[in-house]
Formats: C-alpha cells, sequence, structure tokens
C-alpha cells in the first residue's frame, strides 16, 4: 500500500492541502485538507510501503502515545485516506 | 490563390500580460482584420523567446482517428463547443461543427509551446475560432510563467487597483461590475470575462487586460495590482464573507483554466493559485443585483481593518 505519488501536499495560509484533479468528463477537482499530523505522516511516508505498524511507529516517535492509542489512530488514518482516495490504485 | 502564395508565411508577435506570442499566418492574410481584439497587444518586433508559436496551415483537419483519446466534451471554462483530445506527444482542440468541412482543429505539443490551427481561411468565424484557440494556447502556456487565465469580470480602481469578480456564467459577474461603474467613482472595467492574473518576479500580483472580454468589447491592454477576488452568488440580500486558508483556494479555483489531465500544468496552476491567495484578498459576497451590493463590495475591499 502506497501513498498516491502525484498528489502535491501544499501549505496555504494555515491549511495544508492537496488539489486532486478529478479525471472526469467534467472539470471539478476536489481538494482535501489534512491536518497538521497527517500532512507530517504524508511527507515522511511518500514513497513508501505503508502499513498500521509504520504509521504507529512514526506517532510514537513524534507524540507521547501509547502504542495501542498510535494504531488506532494509523489505522483509522489509513481509512480516512482510503475513502479519500488517496492511496495508489 | 495561388498555391505559392498560400504557403507563404508571416510572423506577427503580440504581447499579453508580459508574455509574447508569435503567429505565423500565410503573408496574405490581414490578422488585424481577423483578430481585431489583439491588435491593442501588437508588437512590431520579435523580443527575445516567443512563449508559444501558432501556425496556421489551410489545410483539411486530419480525420477523427488521428484525433487521440477523447478527454473532455464538456468544459465549465470553455462551454460546450470544445473538445480535447491526448495523444502520446500532442493534445488536440477541436472546434464542432456538425458539417465536417467547417470543423476547426489546433494541434498542440503538451507544454502549448507549439501549435498547428487548422482550418478554412474563407470561413466567416475564422477569426472568432482562432482566437478562443489562442486562448486555449495561452491559458495553458502561461502557467508555465506563473500565470493563470482567469473566468472574471474585472474593475480597476483609482487605475491603480483591481477586483476580480467571480461566478459561474449567468451570476451577474458583468452586472456587479457595471454597479460599481455607476455607483464607486473612479473605476474601469479592465475585463468583463478573461483577464490573467500574473504572480511577478518581484513578488506583486497584478491582474491584465487580455484580447479576450467574452460578449464585452473590452480589450484593454493594460495591468493594476490585483486587491482581490470576489465570489459572487445571487442571493435575496447582500451579504460579505472573508474567506481564509483552504476556503479561499476553493473559492477561486472553478475560475482557473488549466488542463487538469497534464499533470504538470496543472501542478502549476495550483502552485501559483497556492501562492496567490497567500496575497491577495479573497472574499465571497452574497448579492441582489442592486447599487447595495456593490456598496458593500467597495466598503469590504478598500475600507475594512482586517
Amino acid at each position: 500500500m502506497k501513498l498516491r505519488q502525484d498528489l502535491v501536499l501544499r501549505k496555504v495560509g494555515d491549511d495544508y492541502i492537496m488539489v486532486d484533479p478529478s479525471q472526469g468528463m467534467v472539470d471539478l477537482s476536489k481538494v482535501h485538507t489534512l491536518n497538521e499530523t497527517a500532512a507530517w505522516l504524508w511527507e515522511q511516508l511518500i514513497d513508501k510501503e505503508i502499513n498500521v505498524g509504520s504509521i504507529a511507529d512514526l506517532l510514537c516517535e513524534r507524540y507521547e502515545v501509547s502504542q495501542e492509542k498510535a494504531a488506532d489512530d494509523a489505522e483509522a488514518l489509513i481509512q480516512e485516506f482510503e475513502k479519500a482516495g488517496l492511496l495508489e490504485a | 490563390m495561388e498555391a505559392n502564395t498560400a504557403l507563404e508565411l508571416t510572423s506577427h508577435y503580440y504581447k499579453i500580460a508580459g508574455l509574447q506570442l508569435e503567429l505565423r499566418f500565410p503573408s496574405i492574410l490581414n490578422l488585424s482584420d481577423i483578430l481585431p481584439s489583439f491588435v491593442g497587444f501588437r508588437v512590431e518586433q520579435r523580443n527575445g523567446t516567443s512563449a508559444a508559436v501558432v501556425t496556421f496551415q489551410e489545410a483539411e483537419v486530419p480525420s477523427e482517428e488521428e484525433w487521440g483519446t477523447l478527454r473532455s466534451d464538456i468544459s465549465l471554462v470553455w462551454g460546450d463547443n470544445f473538445r480535447f483530445y491526448e495523444q502520446e506527444d500532442a493534445f488536440v482542440t477541436l472546434i464542432k461543427h456538425t458539417v465536417k468541412d467547417k470543423q476547426w482543429m489546433m494541434k498542440s505539443s503538451k507544454d502549448f509551446r507549439a501549435s498547428y490551427i487548422y482550418g478554412k481561411a474563407d470561413d466567416p468565424r475564422m477569426g472568432e475560432f482562432v482566437s478562443w484557440l489562442l486562448m486555449v494556447v495561452f491559458g495553458q502556456v502561461g502557467l508555465q510563467h506563473r500565470l493563470i487565465l482567469i473566468h472574471a469580470s474585472v474593475i480597476a480602481y483609482q487605475q491603480k487597483q483591481g477586483i476580480a469578480f467571480l461566478g459561474k456564467s449567468g451570476t451577474g459577474k458583468s452586472t456587479h461590475s457595471r454597479l460599481w461603474l455607476q455607483h464607486i467613482p473612479d473605476t474601469e472595467l479592465l475585463n468583463d470575462d478573461n483577464p490573467a492574473v500574473r504572480l511577478e518576479d518581484d513578488g506583486k500580483v497584478l491582474i491584465y487586460g487580455t484580447p479576450w472580454s467574452g460578449k464585452t468589447p473590452c480589450y484593454k491592454n493594460k495591468s493594476v495590482e490585483l486587491k482581490g477576488f470576489v465570489r459572487l452568488e445571487q442571493a435575496p440580500q447582500n451579504r460579505f464573507i472573508w474567506k481564509k486558508g483552504v476556503e479561499s483556494l476553493v473559492t477561486v479555483l472553478p475560475s482557473c483554466t488549466a488542463l487538469r489531465w497534464n499533470k504538470d500544468l496543472f501542478n502549476a496552476m495550483t502552485d501559483t493559485l497556492s501562492q496567490l491567495v497567500g496575497q491577495v484578498n479573497v472574499g465571497y459576497l452574497e448579492c441582489l443585483p442592486d447599487s447595495d451590493a456593490a456598496k458593500k463590495s467597495f466598503r469590504a475591499l478598500f475600507e475594512e481593518e482586517r
């Protein structure tokens, strides 16, 4: 599992965003907003093989959280990314 | 028309929003007659490298099998006359017509720096079609120079600050501009449909008039500093709201021109836009078509402390 490499993370004001050009016939683009943690993780994880373990490890290194909590958050994040179509097909 | 004179081409140069556009057209054609809205942008001599070169080929439009993969037949910015196709090393823009003989086509390199237009010089709508195709070229080439062609009506205030009104077709962009002209002193219409916004080398954001202005003949070769973008929406009352961060980007994005299947061009557009909305005020105006609406947006932009 990998993050989509065609998306570019940008900071606009205080927000972290990615603009996803729709590939359909109509030119409506999607804009994804990431919070600071998700944006930081995105930068760490781009190009890498991702899974719950690797994301949880990163979270534990940066934040004061238990392994269990980090794993839950990592699991939730992957689901969010999946749902938003941010993972490589 | 003799075959040999038809083949002879003359180069014409135009400078639009600081970018040089070179048109190579048959010498027997009078470009000022064909493209009257471009006359004010003409430059007599070539000055360095042209950002884009467009050559007219008085030739049959190549057959359908040679167009490539259909990418879009509906476009919010371009309307429904256009079709875009993609090939391995080219983009094809087609202006549809039920009569095959009256179709116009343009084949462009993927960065739009080199294009060939195919059509008939005796077509009475030649000027209109060539102007549209040049708008496609300019919009895409501009992205590589931190310039975005936007869909907006623009007012210049005191000859030095510009406000771009955005909105879907029919929202009342032109109407709102006209209300400013009537009710706010020292205002001028800079462009009514397709201005260019450019992030300059010195960090300033300028908005330029162009040879494209929709139904209003307003082709001004001048620029002012861009003070703000205001998206309009029809409503039963007048209400002005500022937008920040991601919301400001989302407010302006639908009015920007970029062929989204070209990753490089699309990313260049989003890069420039992300910087623009960091520097330029972005607001949202729910409005009626009345003088109070114009006064409200004027006050928000020029009198409020934020």
